[in-house]
Formats: structure tokens, C-alpha cells, sequence
């Protein structure tokens, strides 16, 4: 569902049974750290799921705003405005 | 967890792509609807590796994008054991983060053997998981 003002954020595929099976949830604006809270609220435990003990994400978390890794950007602390793309994307790999 | 069906022309890439990357294992995505495969995303193992594999998130993030645009659901993982069976390796279940089938495709007799399974997890930073096998048919 589509509200204005706010930036999309995909969900990984583990959390979709947390999103009634929405692969992406409408998110007020705010830093990357701010939107991960949002989702915490919305879906209690989210946060333990994709961060460490330090607060860190899972190195096997990607975060992209639009198409920039989030990494090379401000981490966490990245900005997002209105209309922004937002993924978390687990890493895949294997052997 | 229902299974997957291919058709014979899309299972007949998945396994072309895993032998165009020989020595080293080969990697895809599956788009699906319903359990059925629409289309299958020949990707670059980024690891270049007999023993490894790994997507470019970049990459990943565009048939994500893709599929969004498409109205398809990512229907699984797929890579290539060159040498040995197609069951998941210890590797495998370590890195397993989506919640989709991991199909492997087995080149180590011929024809080449496709199976799939869930790698189910306590959390999502979990190294070990549960292998449970999803039922694969090809069609036609």
C-alpha cells in the first residue's frame, strides 16, 4: 500500500511471515538506524534478528539506498528522504 | 512447502549455465509464481571457485527489482556442486539467509542431478540450520 511521503523499504524474505507476506513496508523518512527501529516497533524482535549484541548488522546484511551501498555511504547513519528505495539483502552464498 | 516445477526449457538452462561455469561453481536465481518456474536468472559466481559461491548484491538487488516489476516471487537459490552430491553442504546451511528453496544442481555424474531444499534456522544469524528436502519436477 502506498503512502505518500514515505521511503520503501524491502524486507528480506525470512520476515515476510512477520509482513502478512509483503515484500516491502512504507517507513517514515529518517536514518537507516531510524528506519530499522520503525520496523522493530512494527515487527518486535526485528532488530535482534538483523544486528549484533554491538548494535552492528550481521555482516551478512547489505543495506542499499536506491543503488548505493549503504556501506560506502554513512553506515547507519545514512540519510533517507521521501520516495527512496531501500533493501535489505541478505548476502547469498554458499559452497 | 510445496515443491517446484520447472519447465524442461528452463531446467535445461539452470543446467547449461552450471556447465558453461565449469571448473568453478555456478549460480542463479528462480523466479516464481506459485511454486512454478517462470524464469531462471543466469548470475556471475563472484567467489570464481570450485568450492564456493556468491552473488554480486548488486546483481542480486537488480533481479530483486526485477521480480517487483514482473509481479514474480523469488523462487529460489540455485548453484552447482561440481564433484559431489546434490545435497547442501555444511557451507551450505552456514550461509543460508533467504527463506526459499536452495536448489543444487549436481554435475557429478551425468545427467546432472537437481534437488532442493529449505535450510530452516532458529535465527537468522544462525550457522546451523534444519535441511528439509522440497519435492522438484521437471515438465514436459
Amino acid at each position: 500500500m502506498a503512502t505518500t511521503g514515505a521511503v520503501k523499504v524491502k524486507i528480506p524474505t525470512m520476515f515476510r511471515k512477520l509482513t502478512g507476506n509483503e515484500s516491502e513496508v512504507d517507513l517514515a523518512p529518517g536514518t537507516i538506524g531510524q528506519l530499522i527501529d520503525q520496523l522493530d516497533e512494527r515487527f518486535p524482535g526485528f532488530k535482534g534478528q538483523i544486528m549484533n549484541e554491538a548494535g552492528e548488522l550481521h555482516r551478512f546484511v547489505n543495506v542499499y539506498v536506491n543503488d548505493e551501498d549503504a556501506r560506502y555511504l554513512e553506515q547507519l547513519e545514512t540519510k533517507t528522504n521521501e520516495g527512496d528505495q531501500v533493501a535489505l539483502l541478505p548476502s547469498v552464498a554458499g559452497g | 512447502m510445496t515443491g517446484l516445477r520447472f519447465p524442461r526449457e528452463l531446467a535445461d538452462e539452470m543446467v547449461a549455465h552450471v556447465l558453461e561455469g565449469r571448473p568453478n561453481e555456478a549460480c542463479g536465481l528462480i523466479a516464481a509464481q506459485d511454486g512454478d518456474v517462470v524464469h531462471v536468472y543466469r548470475m556471475t559466481n563472484v567467489s570464481a571457485s570450485p568450492v564456493r559461491y556468491a552473488l554480486d548484491p548488486k546483481d542480486q538487488l537488480g533481479v530483486y527489482r526485477d521480480l517487483d516489476d514482473r509481479g514474480w516471487e523469488l523462487g529460489g537459490v540455485f548453484h552447482s556442486h561440481t564433484r559431489t552430491e546434490a545435497y547442501p553442504s555444511p557451507t551450505d546451511v552456514r550461509e543460508a539467509r533467504e527463506d526459499v528453496p536452495y536448489v543444487i544442481v549436481s554435475l557429478a555424474a551425468e545427467p546432472a542431478t537437481i534437488r532442493a531444499f529449505r535450510i530452516v534456522k532458529e535465527s537468522w544469524s544462525a550457522d546451523d540450520g534444519e535441511i528439509e528436502e522440497i519435492p522438484v519436477e521437471v515438465l514436459g
